[in-house]
């Protein structure tokens, strides 16, 4: 009896080390990636079926970072567990914490191919360069145009809102053609990664000056009641609170209503950026036809910010440099360099996946219209920095205090000292 | 001596062979990630880097000086309170009136208020959030109820509430089986016996069936205390901390110190205190209600 215990523990034992033990013997190479962009989960996975089928020997799986979960935390769980993915999607201000692990990738091919500044967030201090540029992307005021030209009764053009005034005098053009003029969306990191980040990025097109902005904010220098990009930003969003579709309670409405309501062209103007688009193509009933306004912050419309979006590269592949096989590794830089320089890969992912790819080389252009239009701004120069190197809490705690502001808990004295006093927190 | 060292290995040798393999799993996902946890608290770690210093007690003097952190800490304690109050009272008046004997389909509503407990908090929290954000809202505007017709989820005021609503729902049935099994367990002689003496039944429940109650209401109220303490399911999908963090439980700041803020050392040194308290408040309610036990 006593034989027979010990025996199974035996077996037991030997079963779990076996389990440990790497299965090093398949000779196919497996590589998988971590995504971070849900809205392009499908697309990923079929790129990657493909990928796998005309290659020998390589296959390529997708995971997904779930959503509501940040990519950094998904990642740090994978290494944890010592089972990281071989290409990690990371935010672009997140790259560089994963400087002891990463790849360099300075002698890739696709590095001299990379637009200008694409590299900036991907170089550490030592010159290493540590990520693919995945996408560009931008934000504003997404429109729909049926609703647009309906309301000024022809072929609406967006040149012609450079100014709060022009904005407002569209709000009520579309309120008198019968629709409803605006929607906010109260995401927290909508409002405060994106929206109020207007007001950082307005201060100058130098980024150094942004930067430097950031950090009068940091040490208290900055006050947001002087400044008047600032206040202009706030008292554009105090005439979106007054032409707002949730006004009655504004903090209720969602993202998902915010895609259904311009989808279907209840409202004519929402703040998001281009990555809004597979869900709005979901309920498109217009024909098909947005594009995007600036925010304008002031009644000139030379200011900076009055006739440019935010545009930068959000998304970085990390390629693991610890966890994974050189083979696999080998494999990863593979699939890299087959989406940059295929013309199979580039269709697939800029048109399938609807990617404004960050790569000169490539001449082709994603379908979907709001791509399309943040495409137009890039080529007639009508662009801004999209700060992405705020700190990791940042839009959660600065969305939280925009929220508190739409649904005026707080008038804009407190919110500025709240947002003051989340910066003079930073890093302490 | 040879006798008492024989002794001692075969004792180790049956402990080995029944619990060892128990033992071995609860040091490392228990002990060892706990004491580790401990030794991060003293460093600037972000989570993922490779280097870090070590910072002595800085990150306990931060979690003392955040605002944030107590007025979270002080909104749990307030939801605690409110949980371990409401789940227990309508647990036990849930299984006083299901142990009657006038009760038909007893062991049929007895699993419908058990079921709750068997959805998942996640799944519970987006059910909810569509009952209180949709489904009470159109009521409220139809018929006219003003305090229906906004959105509870985006109310600072009444957020909590909503908090307390489903916890309430969702573990008034647990507590109520233990209650049960608890109920069941008095012996029937004592209520006899009770019920010739004279005593009416708002007596014997209060003279009699109360104290006799003690181990299950020891074993609930620990059990909702703990649980309450440490909800972060239903806190993120039901309000995800809105709005504007005014429902952020305490395990959700942790959890966002540590992840998304990337100081996993200030993380951590919240939930070590936060281990701590809760430790604290478990052992002294089991030490003290422990005393109120009787014997029958």
């Amino acid at each position: 009896m006593k034989r027979t215990g010990l025996g199974l523990c035996l077996l037991v034992l030997v079963l779990v080390l076996a389990s440990f033990s790497p299965a090093v013997l398949a000779q196919d190479v497996h590589i998988t990636i971590l995504n971070s962009k849900g809205e392009i989960q499908t697309q990923l996975e079929e790129i990657a079926a493909y990928y796998s089928s005309i290659t020998d020997g390589v296959t390529v799986e997708v995971i997904a970072a779930p959503v509501g979960q940040s990519p950094f935390e998904r990642a740090v769980a994978l290494y944890a567990s010592g089972n990281a993915p071989a290409i990690l999607m990371l935010d672009a201000g997140d790259v560089l914490l994963f400087q002891d692990r990463a790849l360099a990738l300075n002698d890739e091919k696709w590095v001299k191919d990379a637009i200008p500044n694409s590299l900036d967030m991907a170089t550490a201090e030592d010159g290493r360069i540590l990520a693919f540029p995945v996408t560009v992307e931008g934000y504003g005021f997404i429109y729909n145009k049926a609703v647009l030209n309906e309301a000024v009764g022809g072929e609406f053009d967006p040149a012609t809102i450079n100014t709060r005034d022009a904005l407002k005098e569209l709000f009520d053009t579309i309120e008198n053609s019968g629709n409803n003029a605006i929607v906010i969306g109260p995401e927290d990191w909508s409002l405060g990664a994106h929206f109020f980040a207007l007001a950082y990025s307005g201060q100058s097109p130098d980024l150094a000056e942004v930067n430097a902005f950031l950090e009068g904010l940091k040490n208290g220098t900055v006050k947001l009641a002087d400044n008047a990009v600032a206040n202009g930003l706030l008292d554009t969003f105090d005439l979106m609170k007054e032409y707002n579709y949730d006004r009655l309670d504004p903090l209720a409405s969602t993202y998902d209503r915010g895609t259904q309501l311009i989808g279907e062209g209840e409202v004519g103007v929402w703040f998001q950026g281009n990555w809004a688009w597979p869900g709005i193509a979901d309920f498109d009933t217009t024909g098909g036809q947005f594009g995007f306004l600036p925010v304008p912050i002031s009644n000139d419309p030379t200011d900076l910010g009055n006739t440019q979006i935010p545009v930068g590269v959000t998304k970085y592949f990390i390629l693991d440099g610890e966890q994974n096989s050189p083979a696999q590794q080998q494999a990863a830089k593979d699939f890299l360099n087959w989406l940059v320089y295929d013309p199979e890969g580039q269709r697939r992912f800029v048109q399938d996946a609807s990617i404004i790819p960050a790569f000169s080389n490539i001449t082709i252009a994603p379908n979907d219209p709001l791509s399309a239009s943040i495409m137009e701004y890039i080529q007639e120069g009508k662009t801004m920095n999209f700060i992405l190197n705020l700190p990791p809490d940042h839009w959660a705690n600065v969305g939280a205090s925009m929220q508190k502001y739409l649904s005026n808990f707080i008038d804009r004295a407190a919110f500025f000292a709240e947002v003051e006093a989340y910066w003079q927190g930073v890093g302490k | 001596m040879l006798a008492l060292e024989k002794r001692f290995i075969d004792k180790l040798k049956t402990y080995l062979i029944f619990a060892g393999p128990t033992t071995l799993a609860f040091l490392t996902v228990i002990i060892l990630p706990f004491l580790f946890g401990i030794y991060l608290t003293f460093t600037n770690w972000d989570g993922i880097a490779k280097a870090y210093d070590f910072v002595g007690f800085s990150n306990y003097v931060t979690v003392f000086r955040d605002d944030a952190f107590w007025r979270s800490f002080l909104l749990t304690v307030k939801y605690v309170a409110y949980t371990v109050v409401i789940v227990n009272t309508l647990g036990f008046i849930l299984a006083y009136i299901l142990t009657g004997d006038q009760v038909p389909g007893q062991n049929l509503l007895r699993t419908g208020f058990f079921v709750p407990n068997l959805i998942g908090g996640i799944i519970l929290g987006l059910v909810w959030r569509f009952i209180f954000s949709n489904i009470l809202v159109f009521i409220g505007r139809q018929l006219n109820i003003s305090f229906l017709s906004y959105s509870w989820l985006t109310n600072p005021d009444k957020v909590l509430w909503t908090l307390v609503i489903v916890s309430v729902w969702q573990y008034s049935g647990y507590m109520m089986i233990i209650f049960i099994a608890g109920l069941v367990n008095i012996p029937k002689d004592l209520i006899e016996a009770a019920r010739i003496d004279g005593a009416n039944g708002f007596q014997r429940l209060r003279m009699l069936i109360l104290p006799l109650m003690v181990p299950s209401f020891i074993v609930t109220v620990f059990l909702t205390i703990q649980r309450g303490f440490m909800v972060y399911d239903v806190n993120l999908a039901l309000t995800q901390g809105g709005p504007f963090k005014t429902s952020e439980l305490i395990s959700m700041h942790v959890y966002e110190k540590a992840f998304l803020a990337q100081q996993y050392g200030v993380g951590q040194s919240q939930a070590f205190f936060l281990f701590l308290l809760v430790a604290a408040i478990s052992v002294t309610q089991v030490y003290f209600s422990k005393k109120l036990e009787v014997e029958a």
